[in-house]
């Protein structure tokens, strides 16, 4: 690492006798597999691997930003320089300079846990098994067709600022699923194998799993497509956590981003019905709502060492008993609500990019009480209900306070059984009222985690991975099937 | 500095010439990103990408495999086409898989790239902002901006002789104004703007600052069915879910909303389904344009119809399911146009009984595909029109409805403009949309959000 160090110092002492107050430089590579299969095909996916630097300077109080893919000492002179020239001429329009809080200097490797290498397990293993998967769901009646793909991503990065750190991190992740289409006298419906993308090597790749459940996905979207539809009217939700992801995602952690509420991304994703006044104080949700930031948690996709300002990774917690306690911060956020330190929500997700606040795995707590409900309990309690699993339609107003969401499955609930399955789910919230109304909460046994690989914000868009976990939930009374035509 | 036509053709040839496969495919995808951010009406980030991708498809046979690389040095490549070999060879044979596209290939003429917007540097780009944040001061209005500019190439090429180049410039302006006290917004945009000299950088403030103004403490009103006005930054994205439904192949196979239920492998291919003010086509060369004329594969991007006269005209055939149904390629899309009318939005809203006028639509996802049956939210504007005049700022919707319906049910056409069709800030995705009048579209429930 002593080469990349001396690359490193060449960016930042460029940046300095140009007149940059802070300057940082993050080396990565990125290497990425994709495969795609389809009915007996492999139709597709690909091998792809970039490396460049992107430089990041405060010049005159304002931020500047410049990569490039061409890693050697000129070209990293001249991209700091760069660096250093646009963030002057950002200071034409400078209403206050960029405000750092402390961070310590690091001097550190981190690496996320892998036992096998993905990249190093044999293409023909993972063909076969996509296409064994394929066609055990294209055996099953009415499955027009199946689809099953890999994605496995590495990113080493090396980050190195002003304030003496010198960090190198490796970041694995992985992301694994299939889906069979079935077609039932002309209505079409997907059903989804959901199971927990990780950061971590191809040992959580458990095959047999994937194929024994084959089966029952292919059965699954066969239900689905001979539905009744859902008649619109007011329900209570059983969230199994395979649909709690998005849900979380979307108007809780979101929601959460100090640079959203303050409005630095009004142009884009929007700005969050909380306000600043608001923590502290917010009824979020009810008493058995708790919610944690965390880029600690064992196998997250967003769990790291250290961010991209190069602070060192944390937990903390967001809504506890339903009030909101806390929200994301990063270096240029946090003095927003007087914090000293980042809670260390920056990310870029290539080298090419500009480093901003991204959400942390965000994580709903179990029910740690001794007379938890079990799934079967909140199933057995509920009159007049609706489990839903896995994840499908979603869209949130700008502010992270309307949301209308669908599933993946869903079964009809009277009188404390599963009666069958239903079609055409979709529900309506307000952020508030839906977290209020949870009254049901399962116990540790019962927590899983399933991580987003396309969380979308910036100008330009940049994309995230976070996980969600949560256990079993249930929401009373929410407004359903006001989507249909 | 984009990379010119005989560096690209020279990079190929060495590639080429680094690899015993018996059919390459080729495209690169490079240049500068650059832009200006700022938001609270002061700059967040400005920034300048230098990137290119090379993808690289090596056949033997019939199997393929893909590489992505954006090493151009030779041992970066060798060892890129080396990797991409031998996953070539274990990856099962692909029956879909067509011989490469053989060239030369004629595209149409397309003169995309401006010097002045190449030129177009950081401290430019901070003067234009610094503009748009003097104008929302001076109103006492906060605004959050993006400003991108690119100078980009993409480029394809095969060992069959097949090679095409499109170097663009472009400009895009986005602007969101927002009150001070949270209760107003409003928005607008611009973008695939290929000459500089053409953002009007005061015009698209004030518009924004106007509406931020005009939807200041807005009304509840009932959800329920209204005629709508869709200016063209909410038409094009709420149009832009309809152009997934032309794929020829889901039709065919029954997996889609062009598909005839009950009737194996017939479409809705020449029915008329829109109303007939509906013609939405394409043409890459249109001077607002100037889009890409490089299709899928390499093949030329046709000028066509889609829908003309509310008739659907065309579905989209990739290679395969072309020879499988003795139909030519289409190619993909590039440089959408709906065709519109001459009416002006103030037109439109005269003619009003009671409706709604619509700013920008957001969050749009689809519900049932199978209807394009989508989701969204209104935003940035939302305004009653009671008697041919607008009366009061409203409380955004969140509305479920289908373009299919919509555009069954238009009533008048304006003047198209420059609009956006993806959610996304990048070049690509420019098309020509017009505002649309409509009538029972569907707003579902209050979205209180500002």
């Amino acid at each position: 690492m002593a080469e990349m160090r001396e690359l490193a110092e060449i960016a930042l002492n460029t940046a300095k006798k140009a007149g940059a107050s802070y300057a940082d430089i993050r080396i990565t590579r990125n290497i990425d597999q994709t495969i795609q299969a389809r009915d007996n095909i492999v139709t597709g996916g690909r091998d792809s691997e970039t490396y460049g630097f992107g430089i990041r300077t405060i010049v005159n109080g304002t931020w500047g930003f410049a990569s490039s893919p061409d890693v050697t000492p000129e070209e990293i002179k001249r991209i700091a320089l760069l660096s250093v020239d646009v963030g002057r001429a950002s200071s034409l329009s400078k209403k206050e300079d960029v405000k750092l809080t402390p961070v310590e200097a690091y001097v550190d490797k981190w690496s996320s846990p892998m036992k096998i290498d993905p990249f190093k397990v044999p293409l023909q293993e993972k063909y076969d098994l996509l296409l064994a998967i394929n066609e055990r769901l294209r055996k099953q009646p009415n499955i027009i067709r199946a689809q099953s793909n890999f994605n496995f991503i590495y990113e080493w990065k090396y980050f190195a600022s002003t304030e003496g750190s010198f960090i190198e991190q490796e970041i694995r992740r992985i992301f694994r699923g299939y889906s069979a289409i079935a077609n039932v006298n002309g209505v079409v419906k997907t059903r989804n194998y959901f199971v927990e993308p990780k950061c971590a090597g191809y040992e959580i790749v458990d095959a047999k799993d994937m194929l024994d459940n084959t089966e029952r996905v292919a059965a699954e979207a066969v239900a689905h497509a001979k539905a009744k539809r859902v008649q619109p009217g007011r329900y209570d939700l059983i969230l199994k956590p395979s649909h709690a992801v998005l849900t979380v995602h979307e108007i809780v952690a979101h929601a959460t981003e100090l640079d959203r509420i303050v409005g630095y991304e009004a142009n884009y994703a929007g700005t969050s019905f909380v306000t600043l006044d608001k923590i502290g104080k917010l009824k979020y949700g009810s008493k058995l709502f708790n919610v944690t930031a965390d880029r600690t948690l064992p196998g997250g996709l967003a769990t790291v060492g250290y961010d991209d300002d190069g602070v060192k990774a944390q937990k903390w917690p967001l809504i506890r008993d339903g009030i909101l306690v806390g929200v994301q911060t990063n270096r240029e956020t946090a003095h927003y609500i007087g914090e000293k330190e980042s809670r260390g929500c920056t990310f870029a997700n290539h080298w090419r990019n500009f480093p901003f606040l991204r959400m942390p795995n965000v994580t709903v707590e179990p029910n740690m009480a001794s007379n938890a409900p079990t799934p079967d309990d909140i199933i057995a309690d509920t009159k007049d209900g609706i489990l839903i699993d896995g994840t499908g339609s979603f869209s949130i107003d700008q502010q992270r306070y309307n949301g209308q969401f669908g599933g993946d499955a869903f079964w009809e609930v009277k009188n404390g059984k599963i009666t069958g399955h239903l079609a055409d789910v979709t529900y309506q919230l307000i952020t508030t009222d839906f977290w209020g109304n949870l009254d049901a909460v399962a116990g540790p046994k019962y927590w899983e985690s399933y991580g987003l690989g396309g969380d979308a914000k910036g100008q330009p868009i940049q994309t995230n991975y976070p996980t969600h976990g949560a256990s079993w939930m249930r929401i009373r009374n929410q407004n359903v099937g006001g989507a249909q035509l | 500095m984009a990379l010119e036509s005989a560096q690209i053709k020279s990079l190929f040839d060495r590639i080429y010439n680094s690899t015993k496969a018996e059919e390459v495919q080729i495209s690169f995808s490079g240049g500068e990103r650059a832009g200006t951010r700022f938001a609270r009406n002061t700059f967040t980030a400005n920034l300048v990408e230098n990137d290119h991708l090379l993808t690289i498809t090596l056949r033997i046979g019939k199997r393929q495999a893909t590489t992505n690389t954006n090493k151009t040095d030779d041992e970066g490549l060798k060892q890129a086409i080396k990797d991409c070999e031998e996953r070539a060879r274990l990856t099962p044979e692909n029956p879909e898989v067509r011989p490469i596209v053989k060239g030369p290939q004629n595209y149409l003429p397309v003169q995309a790239s401006f010097k002045s917007t190449a030129d177009f540097g950081p401290k430019e780009r901070a003067e234009f902002c610094k503009q748009s944040i003097d104008i929302c001061e001076r109103k006492g209005l906060l605004g959050a901006g993006y400003l991108p500019r690119f100078d980009w190439v993409d480029a394809v090429g095969n060992s069959a002789g097949l090679f095409g180049y499109y170097h663009y410039t472009g400009v895009n302006y986005i602007l969101t104004v927002r009150t001070p006290d949270g209760l107003g917004s409003g928005h607008a945009r611009d973008n695939g703007i290929r000459k500089v000299e053409e953002l009007d950088i005061v015009r698209l403030t004030n518009r924004a600052c106007d509406k931020a103004e005009a939807s200041h403490k807005p009304q509840m009103i009932e959800p329920g069915k209204y005629t709508v006005i869709l200016e063209p930054v909410a038409a094009a994205r709420y149009v832009s879910s309809l152009l997934g439904v032309f794929d020829a192949r889901s039709a065919e196979e029954g997996r889609s909303f062009m598909s005839i239920p009950g009737k194996k492998g017939e479409t809705r291919l020449g029915q008329k389904i829109f109303s007939d003010k509906v013609t939405i086509r394409q043409d890459p060369t249109h001077p607002k344009l100037l889009s890409n004329p490089i299709g899928n594969e390499g093949l030329p991007i046709q000028k066509m119809s889609w829908i003309e006269n509310g008739v659907v005209k065309n579905l989209s055939y990739d290679r395969f399911w072309a020879a499988k149904q003795g139909k030519e390629p289409s190619g993909g899309t590039s440089g959408i146009i709906m065709d519109g009318g001459t009416a002006t939005i103030e037109d439109m809203i005269k003619a009003t009984k009671r409706g709604l006028l619509v700013t920008n639509f957001w969050y749009i996802r689809p519900v049932d595909p199978m209807k394009v049956l989508s989701t969204g939210l209104t935003r940035d504007g939302l305004f009653l029109i009671e008697n041919g005049k607008i009366t009061k700022p409203l409380m955004n919707f969140r509305w479920n409805d289908s373009p299919v319906i919509t555009l069954s049910n238009v009533m008048m056409l304006g003047i198209p403009e420059r609009a956006q069709l993806f959610e996304q800030f990048e070049d690509t995705g420019t098309a020509l949309i017009p505002p649309i009048m409509s009538e029972e579209f569907t707003m579902s429930s209050v979205a209180p959000g500002i």
